[in-house]
């Protein structure tokens, strides 16, 4: 992830005040977001279902 | 009665409970120890010893006019510091919760006191559950008591800590990522991470919702059990409550596992993850003791640990992202800096991130849940490395990461942590296994033979 994609998400999250103090924390907590995902096998089903499933009827 | 520290809860119970042994008189050995080796250890956050002490003279009375609270009567026992204990700071080792007092027992607390058992304190963890361990929050990290110059786990690590120490034979700890099984596997001793939904989560401060467990750490497995039996149970008011049957959980454990059939799962430590040669013999060795005592060992493959961890992060830190944004949005500074950066990861995943992990973590579900169609139970490693110099930060970085524990925060099973082992260096290994949902009573049936076979309960850190 780039500098500015990093600044722009970091921004629309609300994290100026991280951004100002700590740009270091933000850009690998960024770096680790991606890595994070881009290791993930994405189902190729369209019907997988995530889990947990919403219950109806299961609530408190 | 000599060495009141090195009793497990059992016998603590037994001999309370026969009049042998008085509450005030351990209660007494344990804090004398708390105040010798705890500046050593940092595993207190707060020590309630006046308390405890009270609660302790009340137990006695109770004990000699014949009145019995239950199974731990008269019990000392450890909480993890994000765990609710009412009157008493529940701060997540953390400057941002350093004013928070709990206004009432979470429910495991509220059922260890039902069941007589005396709270002493709370105790050190990573700054809520996942910074650590670290050196610029308001506490020290608790160190490891088989050498403080070591980390001792976490991110239940004042848990782990203390009960291998003898500061206490029981503690309560969270595991969202292998936090129980964490300290139980470089402290030396029994965690388990029961299954999803298990024991209650209400008055214990979230790290993820559909990833955190409480349960139990102690010196051996039948106080784990006993435990367990203890906290267990359907609560209405938690949403991920199951109302699956518990108790009697001890009910294998002299049983012995001719005729079970375990599945080892190899390439998490072969290939998925190289670990460090000790840990491999200890794995080796605790597979070939059950295979002599009757189990039938055989190989099985699961999906990679790479992508077990993956999805472990993207649910975790988007759950805790959605507690902690607030706070970090207005005072990240008051994070230390390990918590801080893994909370803000939380910030830069989409809503379609997070519904992938979710729907790959049912099929890793289904993964998991193929292999325990073909076997009782799964053996595999917990952590790849024995634990590093604590200051070592380069070092902690490299091997903590380097672990078997998330795959089962993401399916919900039941998982124990145990002692394999010691190496050369005289650190704790360990070994890992993995039950079918809600048949925890396997997993101690289990571990217990191993403990048996090794003698490992009676090993205690050399320097205590």
């Amino acid at each position: 992830m780039d500098k500015a994609t990093i600044d722009l998400l970091a921004r629309r999250a609300g994290l100026d005040k991280a951004l100002a103090e700590f740009p270091d924390d933000v850009a690998a907590a960024a770096e680790q977001a991606s890595g994070s995902v881009a290791r993930i096998k994405a189902p190729t089903d369209p019907r997988a279902e995530p889990w947990p499933p919403m219950r109806a009827g299961g609530g408190l | 009665m000599s060495d009141l520290h090195w009793l497990t809860a059992t016998e603590a119970a037994r001999a309370i409970a026969a009049r042998k042994l008085s509450p005030v008189e351990l209660m007494s050995a344990l804090l004398e120890r708390i105040g010798r080796l705890d500046p050593k250890l940092n595993v207190f956050i707060r020590l309630d010893g006046e308390a405890a002490m009270e609660a302790a003279k009340a137990a006695e009375a109770e004990i000699a006019s014949g009145r019995s609270r239950g199974k731990l009567h008269g019990v000392p026992v450890g909480i993890k510091d994000i765990i609710d204990v009412a009157g008493l700071p529940t701060t997540c080792h953390s400057k941002i919760l350093v004013d928070n007092i709990a206004a009432a027992d979470a429910v495991c607390v509220s059922r260890l006191r039902g069941a007589g058992a005396i709270v002493l304190g709370k105790l050190s963890t990573h700054e809520f559950a996942i910074g650590g361990p670290s050196f610029d929050l308001p506490w020290p990290p608790a160190r490891n008591p088989w050498n403080p110059e070591h980390h001792p786990g976490g991110s239940s690590s004042g848990s782990g800590s203390g009960v291998a120490a003898g500061l206490f034979p029981m503690a309560l700890g969270s595991d969202t990522g292998g936090s129980i099984r964490n300290p139980a596997s470089a402290c030396g001793i029994v965690g388990l991470k029961p299954t999803y939904g298990l024991v209650s989560r209400r008055g214990v401060f979230p790290l993820s919702f559909t990833l955190d467990h409480v349960g139990p750490l102690t010196r051996n497995v039948t106080d784990n059990a006993l435990m367990l039996d203890i906290i267990a149970g359907h609560d209405p008011l938690d949403p991920g409550s199951a109302a699956a049957p518990a108790g009697h959980y001890a009910s294998g454990l002299e049983r012995g596992v001719r005729g079970l059939r375990i599945g080892f799962i190899r390439h998490f430590h072969e290939t998925d993850l190289v670990a460090d040669p000790e840990v491999s013999a200890g794995l080796e060795n605790v597979a070939r003791t059950l295979q002599a005592a009757g189990a039938e060992v055989r190989d099985v493959r699961l999906p990679i640990l790479g992508e077990f961890g993956a999805v472990n992060r993207v649910i975790l830190q988007s759950e805790a992202w959605a507690i902690h944004g607030p706070w970090l949005r207005e005072r990240p500074g008051d994070y230390g800096k390990l918590a801080r950066r893994r909370l803000l990861a939380g910030a830069f995943f989409s809503a379609g991130d997070y519904v992938q992990a979710a729907r790959r973590r049912l099929e890793m579900i289904a993964a998991v849940e193929d292999a325990l169609r073909e076997f009782d139970v799964l053996l595999c490693a917990s952590a790849m490395d024995p634990p590093s110099r604590i200051e070592d930060a380069a070092a902690t970085e490299r091997t903590y990461p380097r672990q078997a524990r998330t795959p089962f925060n993401v399916t919900g099973h039941p998982a124990l942590a145990m002692m394999a082992g010691l190496s050369r260096g005289g650190l704790p290994l360990s070994v890992q296994f993995v039950g079918r949902y809600f048949a925890e009573a396997t997993l101690f049936q289990v571990a217990g033979e191993w403990e048996r076979a090794a003698g490992i309960d009676q090993k205690h850190p050399p320097v205590m």
